[in-house]
C-alpha cells in the first residue's frame, strides 16, 4: 500500500464525473420534489404538495397505487418463484446433468438480447392474429386455448412478468451457480457418507453455504423489480396497457417527467417527487432485507 | 467426481424440460434471422420455413432508405467511445482507491458503491436538467458522459483486481525511479488486460442494448441508436414487420457472436464480487 498523495489524481476524474452526473442528481431530486415546476419558467415552492398529490389526489393516487402494487407483485414473483427456479437451475447445472453446458449458455443468452428485440419476440409469439402461439394452437386443434394474450387484462401482467423473467433469469442462476461451485467438495462427500438423501443434503448442507449469493440475488432482483421500465414500456406502451395492468412506478414517473403529450407540459417537480418515493422504497426494502436475511440465514 | 455425473430419472426429466425451454430461444433467434431474408409474401405463407427466395431487399430498405446505417453509426460511436472513456476513468479511480492508503478510504469506497444500489433511472430528471443546461441533450458527448458516470460496477471489478496485486511490483518500480503515472500505465495496465477485457465486454452488452437513456436523451432522428430505431418500427409494427426482422437481426448478430465466443468471461465478470458478504 502506498501512502503518497498521488491517489488524489487517480481518483479525482472519476470522482468528479460520478459526483456531478450520478450522486448530485440522485439527491437533488429531493430538492426539485418540493417545487411546482414545468422545467422552464418560474419554480414555485410548495413543500410537500407534490407528495400529497401522489398519495391523496383522487385522480393520481389510484394510478400510483396500481403501479406500486404491480411493482410489489412482480417483486414477490421474482423473490418467491424466480429465485427458487434459479437455485434449481443452478443445482441441476452444478450436478452436471446431460446438456448442462448448453443449458447454462442458452438460459443466460436472452440477457444479452436488447429489450426492444425481446419486445419484438413477444409480439411475434403473442400477437392475437399473426402470433406463433395462436397459429400453433389452431394448427394442433386447441383453438379453444387461443387468446388475445397481451390484449387480455387478466393475462397481460403475468405474461409480461414471464417475458421479463425469460430475459433475466440467467443472471441470478450464474451467481448462485458460482457460489455452489465454491462449496468444498469434502463437505458434500461427508454428507453422502453420512447417508443423507439428496433433499436433506440440499437443505441442510448446501443451502447454508449459498447465503452470500442468495442475499445478493434477492436484493438485486428486488431493486430490479422496483425500477422495471423497458419491457413494460415496449410491450404495454407508456400508459401501461389496458386499465394500467402493465403499469409500473417508472412508467408512471416517465409520463409526468418526459411524457408532455399527456398533460400538455412536463412536470419536473412532480416527476421528481415520484422518483423520491421510489428511492425511499428501495432504501427501506434494501435495509429491511439486509437485516432479515442476515438473521434468518444465520440460524443454520 | 463420478458421483456427480450419475444421470438419474429425475435428471433425465430435467434434461428434457430444459431442452424444450432452450429451444424457445434458439427458435426465436433462428426464425428472426431466417425471416430477415424473406420477402413479405414469403413471410406470410411460409412463416417458419427456410426462405423460398433469398432476398437482401429488407436489409437494403432498412439500411439505405430508413436510415439504419446512421443509427448503426450512432450506436457504434456512442458504444465504443463510452467504453474507452469508462475503462480509462474507472480503472484509474479503482487504482487510486485500491492501491493507496488514505484517510476516509472506506468512505470513498462506500461512496462509489452507492450507485450499485440506486439505478441511474432514479436520478434521470436532475441529470436531464444538468445536460440541458450544458446543451448536451441529443449529443454523443452527453451519452458518453452518462455511461462513464455510471461507473460503480467497473470501479468495483477493477478494485477487486488491483487489491490482489503484490505490492512488491510497485516498490521495485519506485526504486527504478518510475513516476506514479508511469507505473500505472506501463506496469499495472498491461497486467490488467484480462479485467479490462471483461469490463469492456460487459459494458459493450449493456451500452449497445440500452434503451432507457437513448429514449430520454436522444429524441432527434440524427442521433438515434439502433435499439431506438427498432422501437420506432415496433410502434408501427404491421406496416414495417418484414423490415423489423432485418433491423433486429443486424442489431442482434454482433451481440450473439461476442456472446458465444466470450460467454465465460461475460458470466465470470458479472459474478465477480457477488459472493462477498
Amino acid at each position: 500500500m502506498q501512502k503518497r498523495k498521488s491517489y488524489i489524481f487517480f481518483i479525482l476524474p472519476g470522482f468528479l464525473i460520478y459526483t456531478v452526473f450520478m450522486i448530485i442528481p440522485l439527491f437533488s431530486a429531493i430538492y426539485y420534489s418540493l417545487f411546482s415546476w414545468a422545467g422552464i419558467g418560474p419554480k414555485i415552492f410548495i413543500g410537500f404538495g407534490n407528495f400529497k398529490k401522489i398519495f391523496f389526489d383522487p385522480q393520481i393516487s389510484p394510478v400510483f397505487k396500481n403501479a406500486l402494487r404491480n411493482n410489489f407483485v412482480y417483486m414477490s414473483i421474482a423473490v418467491f418463484i424466480f429465485i427458487p427456479i434459479q437455485v434449481l437451475l443452478a443445482y441441476l447445472i452444478d450436478k452436471q446433468i446431460i446438456g448442462h453446458r448448453f443449458f447454462k449458455l442458452i438460459i443466460f443468452l436472452p440477457f444479452v438480447i436488447s429489450s426492444t428485440i425481446v419486445g419484438f419476440f413477444s409480439l411475434l409469439v403473442f400477437d392475437p392474429n399473426i402470433g406463433f402461439l395462436n397459429t400453433f394452437l389452431d394448427a394442433v386443434g386447441l383453438t379453444y386455448l387461443t387468446s388475445s394474450w397481451f390484449g387480455d387484462p387478466g393475462k397481460a401482467f403475468y405474461l409480461l412478468v414471464g417475458v421479463i423473467g425469460w430475459q433475466g433469469i440467467g443472471v441470478g442462476m450464474v451467481i448462485i451457480l458460482a457460489n455452489m461451485k465454491s462449496i468444498p467438495e469434502e463437505v458434500i462427500e461427508a454428507s453422502i457418507i453420512d447417508g443423507a438423501g439428496e433433499w436433506i443434503r440440499f437443505w441442510r448442507v448446501m443451502l447454508p453455504f449459498l447465503k452470500p449469493s442468495l442475499i445478493n440475488v434477492i436484493i438485486l432482483s428486488s431493486i430490479y423489480a422496483l425500477t422495471q421500465f423497458d419491457l413494460p414500456y415496449i410491450i404495454g406502451g407508456p400508459t401501461g396497457g389496458i386499465n394500467g395492468v402493465m403499469d409500473f412506478m417508472n412508467l408512471f414517473f416517465y409520463r409526468y417527467a418526459f411524457g408532455d403529450a399527456y398533460f400538455g407540459q412536463t412536470a419536473i417537480g412532480f416527476g421528481a417527487s415520484i422518483s423520491v418515493v421510489t428511492f425511499s422504497i428501495i432504501l427501506i426494502i434494501a435495509i429491511v432485507q439486509n437485516i432479515l436475511l442476515k438473521n434468518i440465514l444465520h440460524r443454520d | 467426481m463420478g458421483l456427480k455425473r450419475k444421470q438419474t430419472i429425475a435428471h433425465w426429466i430435467a434434461t428434457i424440460i430444459l431442452t424444450l425451454y432452450c429451444l424457445i430461444a434458439i427458435f426465436l433467434i433462428g426464425n428472426l434471422i431466417l425471416s430477415s431474408f424473406k420477402t413479405k409474401t414469403d413471410l406470410v405463407y411460409n412463416t417458419f420455413g427456410f426462405p423460398k427466395i433469398f432476398t437482401l431487399d429488407n436489409y437494403r430498405k432498412v439500411f439505405l432508405e430508413d436510415g439504419f446505417i446512421r443509427y448503426f453509426y450512432n450506436s457504434i460511436i456512442i458504444t465504443s467511445l463510452s467504453i474507452i472513456s469508462l475503462l480509462f476513468v474507472s480503472s484509474m479511480t479503482a487504482y487510486g482507491i485500491a492501491r493507496y492508503k488514505f484517510r476516509y478510504k472506506s468512505v470513498v469506497e462506500m461512496y462509489f458503491l452507492l450507485g450499485l444500489m440506486f439505478p441511474i433511472q432514479i436520478a434521470i430528471l436532475p441529470i436531464f436538467i444538468i445536460l440541458r443546461s450544458l446543451h448536451l441533450i441529443n449529443t454523443y458527448w452527453g451519452m458518453i458522459l452518462l455511461y462513464t458516470a455510471n461507473m460503480p460496477f467497473p470501479v468495483f471489478i477493477f478494485s477487486q483486481f488491483f487489491r490482489d496485486l503484490p505490492t512488491a511490483l510497485h516498490e521495485s518500480a519506485i526504486m527504478d525511479g518510475a513516476g506514479e503515472f508511469r507505473i500505472f500505465r506501463q506496469i499495472m495496465m498491461p497486467l490488467s488486460k484480462p479485467v479490462i477485457f471483461t469490463v469492456a465486454l460487459i459494458s459493450f452488452v449493456q451500452i449497445w442494448n440500452d434503451f432507457y437513456l437513448p429514449l430520454v436523451f436522444l429524441s432527434r432522428k440524427t442521433v438515434r441508436t439502433v435499439t431506438l430505431g427498432i422501437y420506432h418500427y415496433l410502434s408501427n409494427f404491421l406496416a414495417y414487420w418484414n423490415y423489423v426482422f432485418a433491423a433486429a437481426s443486424a442489431a442482434l448478430i454482433p451481440i450473439i457472436i461476442v456472446f458465444f465466443i466470450f460467454s465465460d468471461q461475460i458470466i465470470a465478470g458479472l459474478v465477480t464480487g457477488s459472493l462477498k458478504e
